[in-house]
């Protein structure tokens, strides 16, 4: 029984950093947006969650300023590709280089270490213990006492499926990807549809990086996103950007994560278990890409 | 002529922002970019140093260059230098060959292992239709761990502290010629046979064209799974070269966090020089004289070196922004011309309509 909660607890930290990011690359999904930013976003929030819980002895100024970090970033990307229109590609490359030539060199420069930065002053996100769930038999203690993030991840997960398909702004968010030209034509402007997606998106991956550096663990290392913002992208093309199944994807990815820990138990060297999220996601590739095989006809891209 | 002064004007841009930083933080920007060149470009040994340093950059941004130039998004590097590194270190662990015939063995090997772990990525993509974008992605972060363990554990050097192996066969060793290495010949001639392969071949016609409209490049008649294939391979090659040429020319030992720190070089290179080859040289170079004279930089003004990926960043987003600008201001103009040509004959044009 204490086995099978610590797996599901530990899956469930695994998911969360992925499923925010997803989350938010989903809005630029269906916004037409390609966008590859969230690593950097992670990180650079990983980052400004650090150093505003350290500078000021409080979690909630971490997770503010993992919001304005990651938000910063998104204003870069939309001055860049919305409104200069260059490659979305080659923005979000140079983005996700740029944070991690910035947050290397902020490391350095704010706590003059190289590597990692971790101490006694850094405020951890808080667990939250709900008095009630907590005595649900079986499931208590999965449901009760994670950290506040996962609960924020759930919630968002739930409001952005209602904004993406429930509201007349998800209609349009999903109109300027599937057809600008008209959404353009029938009077909303699509380049402000793409700027609220990015926006979304900045502060759902600031999220995502304060739970990075203030949750899943309390120190910042350098380039601690680890590829988690790709792994979210993955995730985002599996399910066609459908929130719910962002969120199973996510779980999935997080029990990889676990099932490496797991194996370290049964003697397999840490190298190899660290890599499981991670030929995790090229399984799934390949059993969307067999699924997609047949409809992408006969382009070859 | 408009790619100079775009690339002048990034630089510049770049530097300035740096400066703004350095002053914001109260260091002396015009001291600290002295010492930054002084100590890469000052002196026929750092020169020389810069050269040596510019390899696995210039060869890695070959890599990224003629791949995106051809369609394929090959963002492996980092994973099949690696790979590359790890297959020279244990052909040069077990193999003592005279130099002659040891020297190229081991490159072979490199270009091999290289051209083997894009090749997967190829696989993956023509067997199954899995895009080689988030695989290559996936498979470097596998490298990594992979060549982490193989260092840890098979080929551990005993003596060692820290997870690294023994040193390779001195007979593998690239030869000196004063202060310059002779890895920088390999890459002037691989940077000469690229550029030829590409501007001056059919091979590297068909890929260009592939690469910049795939749907007229089969209706042509070209072979588009098979470049597809192909263009992986070599740019795997030539990453694999870039860490093979790292290990027989530098430390001769494959030591932790080998390839981190030319791990997305190649590709913003790549991305800066727009994917033309003379540009991924030029801007190798560039990159290399900064990221060499980082540390005396630091010995002198006490700027943190990490700056030097701060402005690498900076390069990148304002060449990107400015070449996008510059194209933009273009357009403008000529349809502004176009609008008053326009309208110089729209009066002929009524006068004719109206009888």
């Amino acid at each position: 029984m204490n086995i099978l909660t610590g797996l599901l607890n530990g899956a469930i930290s695994g998911a969360t950093p992925i499923l925010l990011a997803a989350l938010g690359g989903a809005f630029t999904f269906y916004a037409g947006v390609f966008n590859i930013a969230m690593e950097g976003m992670m990180l650079m929030a990983a980052f400004c969650a650090v150093w505003g819980s350290f500078a000021f002895g409080s979690w909630l100024a971490g997770v503010l300023l993992a919001i304005l970090g990651a938000l910063a970033l998104a204003l870069i990307f939309i001055i860049f590709a919305v409104w200069l229109d260059t490659d979305e590609f080659v923005t979000g490359i140079a983005l996700n280089l740029f944070t991690l030539g910035a947050t290397t060199y902020l490391l350095r420069q704010s706590f003059g270490v190289k590597g990692v930065f971790a101490g006694p002053g850094i405020d951890p996100i808080p667990r939250l213990h709900l008095p009630l769930l907590a005595d649900v038999p079986l499931l208590g203690a999965v449901l009760s006492g994670q950290n506040l993030m996962v609960y924020a991840a759930a919630l968002a997960t739930l409001i952005s499926a209602f904004l993406v398909f429930r509201t007349s702004f998800g209609l349009r968010l999903r109109a300027a990807g599937y057809n600008a030209a008209s959404l353009d034509s029938s009077g909303v402007s699509s380049a402000r549809m793409r700027v609220y997606a990015l926006l979304l998106c900045g502060v759902l991956c600031g999220l995502a990086g304060a739970f990075l550096s203030l949750g899943y663990v309390t120190l910042f290392s350098e380039n601690m996103s680890a590829g988690r913002g790709w792994i979210s992208l993955a995730a985002i093309i599996l399910v066609n950007g459908n929130p719910w199944g962002v969120a199973i994807i996510s779980l999935l990815f997080g029990f990889a994560d676990v099932l490496g820990l797991l194996l370290q138990s049964y003697q397999v060297p840490s190298q190899f278990t660290a890599m499981t999220p991670y030929l995790a996601t090229l399984a799934a590739l390949y059993f969307y890409a067999r699924r997609h095989r047949k409809e992408r006809g006969y382009v070859n891209r | 002529m408009a790619r100079v002064l775009n690339a002048a004007l990034g630089v510049l841009i770049a530097l300035v922002l740096g400066a703004l930083i350095m002053l914001a933080q109260g260091y002396d920007p015009p001291a600290s970019y002295t010492a930054l060149f002084q100590f890469s470009l000052g002196s026929p040994y750092a020169l020389a140093t810069t050269f040596k340093n510019a390899v696995p950059l210039v060869l890695t941004g070959l890599s990224a260059a003629i791949a995106f130039a051809s369609g394929p998004v090959n963002l492996g590097q980092p994973g099949q230098l690696l790979i590359g590194a790890l297959a020279a270190t244990i052909a040069g662990l077990y193999l003592d060959l005279p130099p002659l015939a040891m020297i190229p063995t081991l490159a072979l090997l490199a270009i091999a292992a290289g051209a083997l772990w894009s090749g997967l990525a190829a696989l993956l993509r023509q067997a199954f239709g899995m895009s080689e974008f988030i695989v290559t992605l996936m498979l470097n972060i596998v490298a990594d761990y992979f060549t982490l363990w193989a260092i840890t554990y098979p080929f551990k050097d005993a003596a060692a502290y820290s997870p690294m192996t023994p040193p390779i066969a001195t007979s593998g060793w690239l030869p000196e010629l004063g202060d310059w290495n002779s890895a920088v010949f390999w890459m002037l001639a691989a940077t000469a046979l690229m550029w030829f392969l590409l501007a001056r071949t059919r091979p590297g016609y068909e890929w260009r064209i592939g690469g910049q409209n795939s749907l007229f490049a089969r209706l042509g008649g070209c072979p588009v799974d098979r470049n597809f294939i192909l263009v992986m391979l070599l740019t795997g090659a030539l990453a694999g070269l870039a860490g093979g040429l790292l290990i027989m020319g530098g430390p001769h030992r494959f030591l932790r966090g080998l390839g981190a720190n030319y791990a997305w070089d190649g590709v913003m290179i790549a991305i800066v020089a727009n994917n033309s080859l003379p540009g991924v040289l030029a801007y190798g170079l560039f990159f290399a004289a900064i990221q060499t004279g980082a540390l005396g930089m630091e010995l002198i003004t006490a700027v943190p070196s990490e700056i030097v990926m701060v402005l690498q960043g900076a390069l990148v987003l304002v060449i990107v922004a400015s070449r996008e600008a510059l194209h933009q201001l273009a357009d403008r103009l000529a349809a502004r011309r176009q609008a008053q040509r326009r309208a110089k004959q729209a009066p002929l044009l009524e006068s004719v309509e109206q009888p």
